[in-house]
């Protein structure tokens, strides 16, 4: 009998398939769309009431998810259902167990019903399976006449079931979809690589329905593949659980740069079992891929799932599975191998200033050096003469005590400088820090006031306070040296506006940042100076060595943020510093 | 008495190199620039007899423009360079073009200030056997 047939009766409704195949083509709200349907369902077969379960097969249980017809209460909503072939515990979960459809003229005589609605008489149940025969719910309606449905609804209703299990597949896919994604932005996003590593995991973990997910990464110094992040247990050994590349399934993806799936793995010869997310007998099923990069292999991802305890709901990995890890790992080694030239460029640009900085510090202590030597020489030979003058004795050790406090300035800065990458990060909110850092750092006695615009709810950041406050004061100290007559400076924080978001690396684009902005009204930034300000010794007063604006620098760029002076010259300087923050993950599974 | 200029962008070196070049006995003027060095060599009469000169100061050759300007204003002029640590080759550069000597600021061990005399002390009487040579051709050129 053709589901055409069904449709014969009283109850004919030729554009029923036309309308549910119209919703499940234009709608992207699977709740709408199972809704309709099991509504629809009741409709056409006269039923008195009935529901769709979604089943978790994690838990091995289905969720009674949308309802129709009368008699349903919040309790009744929300019951769960054990998925079992066994008689008596009700013919939803026989049919999810069986993966086909059931009809129950007489359910009071049926073994396998259990009781729910004491109106029940009469029940049919079908299943929505899909491609790899895995039961993704159940479609269940009741009447409360005996022997009420016939083979003609229970094509409607596998009809119905089809067009559910395409609309729930095509949300899974987009779910996926959105993930790999979302993968992507982040791994392009940058702020700080272990923490997208840990996000990925997660990620991938959750959206793709892979059980636990973990992340190793071969480490160049030891050739070892070392847990870089992972879900669950295995969270605790990151940076120390590792394998040997060829040890073990992930060390042999590693060794061979080939995907692994298996059912079963404890029975694979490759088997070592020496860091796995659960106790090894509850694993069912484990898959692995390499993460490769135009330099080689880079790591392997890998994840497993639980041994069903259901038969009837089967865990192994997909070969979509597969082709969708196999995309994570492409994005991450194409990320991770970013990160890596990045930091080498910023690496050679540090080394750059370093050696600079050794040269020019060298001839600058040694000026301090040869004038206090100097003053040791003259202090000797007034020492020595036979009438002391105590004025100019005491004049060459203010001299002398003046050199070495100027050598230990360059000292501090030296320390500073090397210090500025070496951060001690914590959750910070930046409109409180700023506060702080004009309560703590700005001169009292100053003609200059400060005037705040802070943004409402601004996201915490990951910073270390004690340094990002040395930036802000020290732009502060600078605006207020070169406004000697005293002024105004403007202090701002805020989302970070798109004119600023040029300034950004290329590989800082698509990440989220604050900025704070400091303005004053002193004689600015000549354009010929702008490109130097930021540049080791570069300085305009005699203090120190000039560094003071390239720690800030390096100081920002620690925090993989970004300064720069946007001012017109001679309506005074305006430094804007962009941070990075981080956003929660947004949920992206349909549960 | 002996004129010397001694020019050096650091005050406290210009400070610490007069005191003893004062001690010596000259007579010492200070310049804090390449540029300000020129100015004061070109507006001194008599020439000074001896400038002292930082080597690396707006540049890094900047000793070498302070020479040129020295041995154009007094062919005779002594100039002593004095290099920071590590500079030397562009001291061995001025010596070429005719500085005196030159004098490393930093040398472990090394009385630098003791140095530094006994090498303008040198330098003053190279200048003045050079005038009384330069005198004594004169005398034979222009018999009286």
């Amino acid at each position: 009998m053709r589901p055409e047939d069904a449709l014969c009766g009283p109850n004919a409704d030729p554009t029923l398939f036309a309308r549910i195949s119209e919703l499940v083509a234009t709608s992207e709200s699977l709740d709408e769309i199972l809704k309709y349907i099991i509504e629809e369902a009741v409709i056409a077969c006269n039923a008195d009431r009935g529901f769709l379960a979604i089943a978790d097969h994690d838990r091995g249980e289905l969720d009674v998810r949308y309802t129709a017809g009368s008699g349903w209460t919040e309790e009744t909503r929300i019951d769960r259902l054990k998925v079992s072939e066994e008689t008596g515990r009700g013919i939803t979960s026989h049919v999810a167990a069986t993966a086909m459809p059931y009809m129950s003229p007489n359910v009071l005589e049926d073994p396998y019903y259990r009781m729910y609605f004491e109106d029940v008489r009469s029940e049919l149940a079908v299943p929505l399976v899909d491609g790899h025969k895995r039961t993704l719910g159940v479609i269940n309606i009741e009447s409360t006449q005996l022997n009420a449905f016939g083979e003609g609804h229970e094509c409607t209703v596998v009809g119905l079931a089809h067009l559910g299990t395409i609309a729930l597949t095509v949300s899974e896919l987009r779910a996926r979809e959105a993930a790999i994604v979302q993968i992507g932005k982040e791994l392009n996003a940058l702020p700080e690589m272990n923490m997208i590593l840990q996000k990925v995991v997660e990620v991938a973990a959750e959206a793709l329905k892979f059980e636990d997910c973990s992340l190793f990464l071969l480490d160049r110094a030891s050739g070892k593949l070392v847990l870089r992040a992972s879900r669950g247990v295995l969270g605790k050994r990151v940076g120390e659980a590792s394998y040997e590349v060829g040890e073990g399934l992930t060390g042999w993806t590693g060794e061979q740069q080939l995907p692994v799936r298996l059912q079963n793995p404890l029975n694979d010869p490759r088997w070592r079992g020496r860091f796995e997310e659960m106790p090894a007998k509850e694993i069912g099923a484990f898959m692995a891929v390499p993460i490769n990069s135009p330099s080689g292999i880079m790591g392997v991802l890998r994840v497993q799932r639980r041994k069903s305890p259901y038969k009837w709901f089967p865990n192994d990995f997909t070969e979509e599975d597969e082709r969708v890890l196999a995309t994570i790992a492409v994005q991450l080694g194409i990320a991770l191998d970013n990160a890596r030239l990045l930091d080498q460029l910023v690496r050679t640009e540090r080394m750059a200033a370093w050696g600079e900085m050794s040269a020019r510090s060298a001839h600058m202590i040694g000026n301090r050096v040869f004038a206090i030597k100097g003053d040791v020489n003259e202090m000797e030979y007034l020492l020595g003469s036979s009438n002391l003058n105590i004025a100019e004795a005491m004049q060459l050790s203010e001299s002398i005590k003046k050199g070495i406090f100027l050598l230990e300035e360059i000292l501090n800065e030296f320390r500073e400088f090397v210090k500025a990458t070496q951060l001690d990060t914590e959750d910070v909110d930046i409109n409180e820090l700023v506060k702080q850092s004009v309560d703590e750092g700005f001169p009292k006695r100053s003609q200059t006031h400060v005037k705040f615009r802070l943004g409402k709810n601004l996201p915490s950041i990951q910073a270390d306070s004690k340094k990002l406050m040395r930036c802000f004061c020290e732009l502060m100290e600078n605006s207020v040296n070169f406004m000697p007559d005293g002024g105004e400076i403007k202090v701002c924080t805020c989302i970070a506006e798109p004119s600023s978001r040029k300034w950004l690396r290329p590989g800082q684009q698509s990440g989220k940042y604050i900025q704070v902005k400091f303005e004053d009204k002193g004689p600015g930034v000549d354009s010929e100076l702008k490109p130097k300000i930021f540049d080791p010794f570069y300085t305009s007063r005699a203090k120190g060595m000039g560094l003071g604006l390239s720690i800030v620098k390096g100081i920002v760029e620690a925090h993989n943020g970004v300064i720069f002076e946007s001012g017109k010259p001679g309506k005074g300087a305006k430094f804007t510093i962009l941070l990075p923050y981080d956003e929660p993950i947004r949920e992206l599974t349909g549960k | 008495m002996c004129r010397v200029l001694v020019i050096d962008d650091e005050e406290a070196v210009r400070q610490v190199v007069r005191r003893r070049l004062e001690r010596d006995g000259y007579s010492v003027d200070t310049a804090d620039s390449q540029e300000s060095g020129v100015e004061a060599i070109k507006g001194h009469h008599p020439p000074y007899d001896i400038v002292v000169t930082d080597m690396s100061m707006e540049t890094p050759t900047s000793g070498l423009e302070v020479l040129q300007s020295a041995l154009s204003a007094d062919v005779f002029t002594e100039v002593v360079v004095l290099t920071a640590y590590g500079n030397v080759a562009n001291a061995v550069e001025c010596m070429k073009r005719g500085a005196f000597d030159y004098v490393e600021k930093n040398i472990p061990g090394v009385d630098v200030f003791e140095v530094l005399s006994i090498k303008i002390g040198q330098a003053l009487d190279r200048r003045r056997s050079s005038l009384a040579t330069l005198r004594k051709i004169e005398q034979y050129s222009n018999p009286k």
